[in-house]
């Protein structure tokens, strides 16, 4: 078991009058993948984007609780948003490049932080991160095309390596592979293996099969409350709770 | 008359909706035959075919009346004896006769012209007699051809579809051949022009002073006058100063519109967008009028005082107080259009700038504004065609004399402007000046057109882009 990265507790979200999460209290590990599932609108989402505060985007959106990465408190008002957000990556449900070109996208973030001063330690940013995206031997011939050029699971990895560019120690990814062919989602998920051993990885998907695949930890959501969470293997196995059960075996959701 | 026809048919076609509403229905009750459209199809289709064959018919008849009866009564009057030598003394006879007829003609009449007066009322009689014999024919034919297809249980829905598809063509061709008709015309116009004053010595001219052109005959013009008529009308100043003013507005425009357009767009709360958009386009609802004397009477000799402070000689009509209250007016359309594209920027762009850490100017300036700019750019195209057809400020406030200069402080001179002070007062439609006003006109049109398309071209591309 590794040690505990980020922990939340008693969070509680609005958004205006409607509570969307209640009370949850999860523990999520350093170099593992932890995989929320449940049904739309479960609150899944408003969950992981509480921990890069991406809620903060959302005028009427209230976050109350606590979140701590590393035991330091994140959700507080005097936290330097900018710097959380190089620690903590995210990857969205559809792939969002920037309308520049694949090189831009990469640099965009490491700029921004004021890494890599030199075009070479840029380019050296660049290959990195492409490589470790898994992307670098499919566009390296072709850096200064657009990115919204590439096919949809190749967006998708750049995504993933514009997230890894700035060196997080965390990657939340939101239904990563909703939009992708099964055959770009064969490879995102690899690549998600890989990537556990250097980032902490959060994923939030509607497919059973990807938790299964992917994760090594299992949070079942249903109607803004932590139902129940585990092993993998446990939750899919053998859950404690009926409803995670009815779940998981597609009785509702 | 013709209104009492309308009237009247309006009122016919409207009681046969009901009748043939009600009559299909209790068809279809009493014979128990399921009705190939809805009842009311049926009704309208008997309005159609009432009102708009008599409409159509009252119309051409009420064009070409008048002509025809014109050339009537010419004929008979010469064949009396009554003597005209051109066409516009038979006109003058044909209006004589008619103010007799109407009892407001106070000269001497003689028998011609009593005679042809007898006889244009005797016509006029006529034709409106049997104008109002061949409408009721026509009505009463269509409806009892309509009457008759409908017994038929036809298929009146896809000829209701039909017809109501003619009549929405029928308007845009109207739009259509307006259009044509303005290009046309400005097209024939300036070709006579061109004939005059060759097309190149017109473009590449730095003279323009149309008021000296004095031609005693247009159809002779020696090589001496030649050049003296060329030296009245280069363009070059025009556009020079046209593009001047439409500069000093744009410097204005873009910056002002645009850092509107971002706030709004990004940073106001929906309260505040919901009250400060609909002031901002008030603006573009002030009339051009309005800016022109807010221009030509408080800013222009606000500048001229200052000025004097300062030591320079200002013209109270400056390119400078025109352009700014120009770009003034144009700040809307900028603000408004760059909202917009601002707005369809998708929110999983930002949001992936956001999650790398950059802050909401950064995800702007490199993420939000790069990906509008083609939006951005048509919107300030769309602005600068504006711009440049914009003709009340100038008028009021740009000055008249066609400096060439760039000097913002002295007054220069607009095509539009141009245009204006050639046609306003007494023309005769023969003289050269009168007809640059066409070839200004169609250079400027030519070149609004481009802008409009280029800048088109580019909102499309974004849009594709997006969507």
């Amino acid at each position: 078991m590794n040690n505990v990265k980020i922990k939340s507790k008693n969070l509680n979200v609005y958004y205006g009058e409607k509570q969307a999460l209640f009370d949850v209290n999860l523990d999520l590990n350093e170099k593992e993948v932890t995989a929320l599932i449940g049904p739309s609108g479960c609150g899944k989402s408003t969950f992981i984007r509480c921990i890069n505060r991406m809620n903060d985007v959302i005028d009427i959106c209230k976050v109350s609780g606590n979140i701590e990465i590393d035991g330091v408190e994140i959700n507080d008002k005097n936290l330097d948003v900018v710097s959380l957000r190089e620690r903590v990556g995210m990857v969205f449900q559809k792939p969002n490049p920037f309308p520049k070109s694949i090189y831009d996208n990469i640099s965009y973030g490491p700029k921004i932080h004021g890494k890599g001063e030199t075009k070479s330690e840029l380019d050296e940013i660049v290959e990195n991160s492409l490589k470790k995206a898994a992307l670098w031997e499919e566009v390296k011939d072709r850096l200064d095309e657009p990115g919204t050029g590439l096919s949809g699971g190749q967006q998708q990895r750049l995504c993933i390596a514009r997230a890894i560019s700035v060196n997080p120690e965390v990657i939340l990814m939101d239904e990563p592979c909703s939009a992708l062919d099964p055959i770009a989602t064969a490879k995102i998920e690899e690549l998600i293996d890989e990537l556990k051993k250097t980032y902490t990885i959060v994923i939030v998907t509607h497919s059973m099969a990807q938790a299964v695949r992917v994760s090594q930890k299992t949070g079942f959501f249903h109607l803004g409350k932590l139902i129940e969470v585990g092993k993998t293997e446990k939750i899919f196995k053998n859950p404690d709770n009926k409803m995670t059960q009815d779940y998981i075996t597609g009785r509702f959701g | 008359m013709n209104f009492v026809l309308i009237f009247l048919i309006t009122i016919f076609s409207l009681s046969l909706f009901f009748y043939g509403r009600s009559k299909t229905k209790s068809i279809s009750i009493e014979k128990n035959i399921k009705l190939n459209a809805l009842p009311k199809f049926y009704g309208y289709y008997l309005v159609l075919w009432c009102s708009i064959p008599s409409l159509v018919f009252l119309l051409i008849w009420t064009l070409f009346e008048p002509v025809i009866i014109k050339s009537i009564i010419i004929e008979t009057a010469a064949n009396q004896g009554a003597i005209f030598n051109d066409k516009n003394e038979a006109n003058l006879i044909y209006e004589k006769i008619k103010a007799i007829y109407a009892g407001t003609y106070f000269g001497d009449i003689d028998t011609i012209l009593k005679e042809s007066a007898l006889s244009y009322a005797k016509f006029i009689n006529l034709f409106t007699n049997s104008k109002i014999v061949l409408i009721f024919g026509i009505v009463i034919a269509s409806v009892i051809y309509s009457l008759k297809k409908i017994k038929k249980n036809n298929k009146a829905r896809d000829d209701v579809e039909v017809i109501l598809k003619g009549l929405l063509f029928a308007s845009s061709l109207i739009a259509i051949l307006t259009t044509l008709g303005i290009i046309f015309s400005l097209l024939f116009e300036s070709i006579k022009f061109f004939s005059v004053i060759n097309i190149f010595d017109y473009l590449f001219g730095t003279n323009w002073s149309p008021q000296r052109a004095f031609v005693s005959d247009a159809s002779a013009i020696t090589a001496a006058e030649y050049d003296e008529l060329k030296d009245a009308f280069g363009f070059i100043p025009l556009i020079a100063g046209t593009s001047f003013i439409a500069f000093i507005a744009m410097l204005v425009a873009v910056p002002i519109g645009l850092f509107s357009g971002i706030y709004m767009a990004e940073y106001a709360s929906v309260k505040i967008r919901r009250i400060s958009k609909p002031i901002i386009e008030i603006l573009a609802g002030i009339p051009t009028v309005v800016y022109g004397f807010f221009a030509a009477l408080t800013v222009g000799p606000f500048f001229r005082q200052i000025g004097e402070n300062l030591g320079l000689t200002v013209s109270s009509e400056s390119a400078l107080a025109a352009g700014l209250i120009m770009g003034i007016m144009i700040i809307p359309y900028v603000s408004s259009l760059s909202d917009d594209v601002i707005n369809s920027v998708p929110q999983s762009l930002r949001d992936g700038s956001y999650a790398v850490g950059a802050t909401k100017s950064e995800t702007i300036k490199k993420v939000v504004i790069p990906a509008a700019l083609p939006g951005i750019i048509g919107s300030v195209l769309l602005a600068v065609s504006r711009a440049i057809g914009e003709t009340m400020i100038v008028v009021m406030a740009a000055g008249l004399a066609a400096n060439l200069t760039i000097n913002p402080l002295e007054s220069t001179t607009t095509i539009t402007t141009q245009i204006v002070m050639i046609l306003v007062g007494d023309q005769e439609f023969d003289s050269p000046k009168t007809q640059s006003a066409f070839a200004l006109g169609l250079t400027l049109f030519i070149a609004t057109l481009v802008l409009n398309y280029i800048a088109q071209r580019a909102v499309k591309k974004y849009r594709e882009k997006y969507d």
